[in-house]
């Protein structure tokens, strides 16, 4: 058998699944939607962009995805620069603890913060206990139930891909920095910061991108007042039944989470010829 | 040396409580003994566990997860494995154009390639559920599939197999003895890995969902849309420890780590 013909045996299964379970549906959904009239995916698309409803719904998906962004940066990158410091005996248990919340549910995981930030949840129970009001915070249903819940999902990713760069900068590049009169926290910056950023790009696009199509969680902690794009396409999609609609706003979110993971690989191919 | 790192350690600190502490608060829950959810639970009981076994929806939905995520899972490393070969161990034009076609699936919203997939697979075509759900998941761990064995492949010496072939093994034999074992820690983690996506998905299950065939976080989402009481805690905590004794076994297997870098 020629190396051509084996080569298109190991690849032909693989590409027929990609093409019937991916690409063509997705391109037809994307573009030329089934519906009873005219699809008009990109005339729903131009009247969208204009409807100051589902603007609002966009600047709240970026500035909730963003604010996650930073929230997992702060403290995740810490944590994976103490984890990738710590003894080496003890990083793998270490790093499997914060990162084995990944491979639960996120149903399970969006469940706590019901309790947590419910009506008659953890927070506000303490907050009466204190005597001071006798009206407990709207937290549930609120941006800051996105953020939480969002933040707790994501983090985990953070701090795997800061880790996997940390864990190769040597340790003695610092020491010789401090050896040289450089202060802890200088030397923090000007060596250790540089050197981890490609993966902290990487980190931070993953949980943006995670952010911004989220699902679940929007839907538990976010409800019906505080909707995200995805659970506006589900709404679309599912309740009205308006395909064009949700077809259109699809088009939004697939184009947002392209042009954020293009534009951070730009940025990390600048970074490493520079 | 231990250096004191004050602002860095409350930080982390800060990022494990945040981690784990609403997970140990479902597990807290799971074993209450109250009528409804409350911390601290007002005692010790097992009743939520019996309600959560008995619930016939959870039933259904675990049975529909364990098969859609092992069917998914093995299509998955059947059609990616042959693709990681591929892509490691030949050198053709468009190489790199082809490895990021499949790791492209992991790109897009799983909800939008849900939606896809409701609309052309099930309501065009009429697929049933089943299959939809089937195709949906192995497309979706596509990715994981040709990159975790194919990692598993870039770090092995082809070396081997060229001196397995040199000796007089046939392709099909240089494989079997050398390839496959060479790629068995990837194949394992990818299994695992790709199991637990599948099983833990809800984007896709929700949306391509037919009469009796629903996955278990589906209807574990519905089940708290409408009820707010302790029984999701029981499940949940169920899962935490079938997790977490998946993870030790691979732990045991292949090693943590290898499973996490994908």
């Amino acid at each position: 058998m020629s190396r051509k013909a084996t080569l298109g045996l190991l690849l032909a299964p693989g590409l027929a699944l990609l093409a019937f379970g991916f690409a063509y549906p997705f391109a037809v959904t994307l573009f030329a939607p089934p519906a009873a009239e005219h699809p008009d995916v990109l005339g729903k698309l131009g009247a969208m962009l204009t409807d100051s409803y589902v603007l609002g719904v966009f600047a709240r998906t970026v500035r909730v995805a963003v604010t996650v962004t930073l929230v997992c940066l702060v403290l995740g990158f810490p944590t994976a620069y103490l984890i990738a410091r710590a003894p080496k005996s003890r990083q793998g248990l270490l790093l499997a603890l914060a990162v084995f919340p990944l491979l639960l549910s996120t149903v399970v995981r969006t469940f706590a913060w019901l309790v947590i930030l419910g009506r008659n949840g953890l927070i506000s129970d303490a907050v009466l206990a204190t005597g001071l009001t006798d009206r407990p915070p709207e937290l549930l249903y609120t941006e800051f139930a996105l953020v939480a819940g969002l933040t707790q999902l994501f983090m985990p990713l953070m701090i795997l891909t800061s880790y996997s760069s940390l864990s190769q900068i040597d340790p003695g590049l610092e020491d010789a920095a401090r050896g040289l009169g450089a202060s802890p926290g200088r030397a923090f910056r000007r060596i250790v910061l540089p050197l981890a950023l490609p993966g902290v790009l990487v980190g931070a696009t993953l949980v943006f991108a995670g952010a911004v199509t989220a699902f679940t969680t929007p839907l538990l902690l976010g409800g019906s007042r505080n909707r995200t794009l995805a659970t506006l396409l589900y709404d679309y999609a599912n309740v009205k039944l308006d395909w064009g609609g949700a077809s259109a706003v699809a088009l939004i979110m697939t184009v947002l989470v392209l042009v954020v993971g293009w534009a951070s690989g730009r940025i990390s191919a600048k970074v490493a010829t520079s | 040396m231990i250096r004191r790192r004050p602002v860095l350690s409350l930080l982390s600190a800060l990022a494990m409580v945040f981690l784990l502490g609403p997970i140990l608060l479902v597990v807290a829950i799971g074993f209450s003994s109250g009528d409804t959810v409350e911390f601290p639970p007002p005692g010790f009981s097992l009743r939520w566990f019996d309600q959560a076994l008995s619930n016939a929806s959870f039933q259904q939905g675990l049975l529909t997860s364990l098969l859609v995520a092992a069917a998914a899972t093995l299509f998955a490393l059947v059609l990616g494995i042959p693709v990681a070969l591929a892509v490691q161990r030949r050198t053709f034009r468009g190489h790199k154009a082809v490895e990021t076609l499949f790791l492209s699936p992991a790109i897009v919203p799983e909800l939008v390639l849900g939606f896809a997939l409701f609309q052309q697979l099930m309501v065009t075509m009429r697929i049933t559920a089943l299959g939809a759900l089937l195709i949906g998941h192995t497309v979706l761990l596509l990715p994981y599939a040709v990159r975790v064995t194919g990692a598993s492949l870039a770090l092995s010496d082809p070396a081997l197999e060229e001196a397995a072939r040199g000796l007089g093994a046939g392709p099909l034999r240089a494989f079997f003895a050398i390839t496959l074992p060479v790629m068995t820690p990837g194949i394992v983690s990818a299994a695992v890995l790709s199991f637990l996506t599948s099983f833990n998905n809800v984007p896709l299950s929700l949306l391509l969902k037919g009469p009796g065939i629903s996955t278990l976080p589906v209807e574990m989402l519905n089940y708290v849309q409408f009820s707010y009481d302790p029984t999701v805690a029981a499940v949940s905590t169920l899962l935490l420890a079938a997790t977490v004794g998946a993870a030790l076994l691979t732990e045991r297997l292949v090693g943590f780590n290898k499973v996490f870098s994908r």
